[in-house]
């Protein structure tokens, strides 16, 4: 089995935030995401509770290198100021590397 | 009865009772929770009970006396929207984002507010005019509108002032912000008239109307006669999502707290003047003063939070929703209902002179 390696690309955000997150994908033409919502707690206190639009939302993107830099470069831009967000980055193997 | 009598009795109600419950049961950190199906069904099931009875109800009255009051709501919203940003701002110093999202928060109407005035004034056996549902849909997206508006403008404003001190060619600065303005609303615009609360509510104002009172029969027992009991439900939810963030009101500060609390008065009066001078009934008068008095906090987070991202989503949620909805189901509306019955019938049966002459003598 021959693994190719990628870059697994993890953002957990305020559910508001995630039209934005994926507005900023399909501009830079990345057509796949995973999306779930989660509850959490961190620095902007306790999520998930209340309104539904409270909750978080946790996108998986994997996506290769090249475009990985300007797709967090934009997205650390235009939301790390007024949004609650993480985010990081891991190295994954894919078997079909043409996929992405 | 008096003022106070009517506030104590209002306190008494199923909807009050369970709101108050609901914030006990937060208090006490019990895992009590409507289920979330259920609490995002609430609101789109009361906003097409809302409509159609407007709907309905606008069949027998007509169109023609709906243009007057819907146009001065309006302009009531957007005059009461530059007011609050002008105290939030001066006053209450508050940052430009703040203002602005505060201002457009207590500007905008509450649907929830909408169906609690319409159940108490069912309880006392009165009826406003049908048309007021059409007048809460348009009235719902006017305020951020205009307040998105506004914040785009200063802050392309803001931007253009700091360029034109390097360099003299700013106009393409302006340009700029003045189309990120463009396409904000333009978006803004778009999802509050296709978001669901418009489009339900709009969609059961135009059933109402086609099917009439004949045609409400078979599903009365669900839009008519369930409607109280339903807003007692979601009651709870509101009082364990306003008691979890009782702490936060700490946080909002003694300025915002008395704003929230003197700014839905003022405007729910004048509200319920400005009606009864159209020449509303007690009931309209009343509801009409509401739209005017409630602050929005379902639509608010979803319009604001992306509109003007930099204002602080847990100061007009907390106040909105904390503060401003139970003083106005509680106290407000009964002190409304005491003005309009005063003002539609002056020598009528709130009196309060005559309680403490009599007493006098």
């Amino acid at each position: 089995m021959k693994l190719y390696p990628v870059k697994l690309l993890t953002i957990t955000c305020e559910i508001l935030a995630q039209q934005n997150i994926i507005d900023i994908l399909s501009k830079h033409e990345i057509t796949g995401y995973t999306t779930y919502e989660v509850n959490g707690n961190g620095s902007r206190g306790l999520r998930g509770q209340g309104f539904k639009n409270e909750k978080n939302a946790k996108i998986e993107i994997i996506l290769r290198e090249e475009k990985l830099q300007d797709v967090v470069e934009e997205v650390s831009r235009t939301l790390f100021a007024n949004f609650a967000i993480i985010l990081y980055v891991s190295d994954v193997g894919v078997l079909r590397t043409e996929k992405f | 009865m008096d003022i106070l009598q009517l506030i104590q009795s209002n306190l008494l109600t199923p909807i009050v009772l369970f709101f108050l419950f609901g914030i006990i049961a937060a208090r006490i950190k019990s895992d009590l929770k409507i289920p979330e199906a259920i609490s995002e069904f609430l609101p789109i099931y009361l906003l097409a009970a809302i409509g159609l009875h407007g709907g309905i109800q606008m069949r027998t009255t007509g169109f023609e006396n709906m243009l007057i009051p819907m146009l001065v709501a309006i302009g009531l919203s957007l005059l009461f929207t530059l007011n609050h940003y002008q105290i939030l701002r001066k006053l209450g110093k508050f940052n430009i984002f703040d203002s602005y999202a505060l201002a457009s928060t207590y500007g905008a109407v509450g649907a929830v507010t909408f169906s609690v005035g319409l159940s108490f004034l069912k309880n006392q056996g009165v009826t406003s005019e049908g048309y007021l549902a059409a007048v809460l849909a348009v009235l719902e997206p006017v305020a951020f509108i205009l307040a998105i508006f506004l914040t785009n403008m200063a802050v392309s404003k803001q931007i253009s002032t700091k360029k034109q001190s390097f360099t003299n060619d700013s106009k393409s600065d302006i340009d700029v912000g003045l189309n990120e303005t463009k396409i904000k609303l333009s978006k803004v615009l778009r999802e509050s008239v296709t978001g669901k609360a418009i489009v339900i509510l709009l969609g059961s104002i135009v059933i109402g109307y086609i099917i009439g009172e004949e045609g409400f029969g078979p599903i009365k027992f669900v839009f008519d006669e369930l409607f109280t009991g339903a807003i007692v439900i979601f009651m709870i939810e509101m009082g364990i999502i306003a008691g979890q963030r009782l702490d936060d009101i700490k946080k909002v500060g003694i300025f915002l707290t008395s704003f929230a609390i003197i700014m839905p008065t003022f405007n729910g009066i004048i509200g319920v003047v400005v009606a009864t001078l159209m020449g509303l009934s007690l009931g309209g008068s009343v509801m009409f003063g509401l739209l005017l008095a409630s602050a929005s906090f379902i639509a608010a987070p979803a319009v604001l939070r992306n509109a003007i991202p930099q204002a602080n989503p847990s100061l007009y949620i907390t106040s909105a929703l904390g503060i401003t909805f139970p003083y106005n189901i509680i106290v407000l509306l009964p002190i409304m209902f005491a003005v309009a019955s005063f003002l539609h019938n002056p020598e009528g049966s709130i009196d309060l002179f005559n309680y403490s002459f009599k007493d006098l003598i």
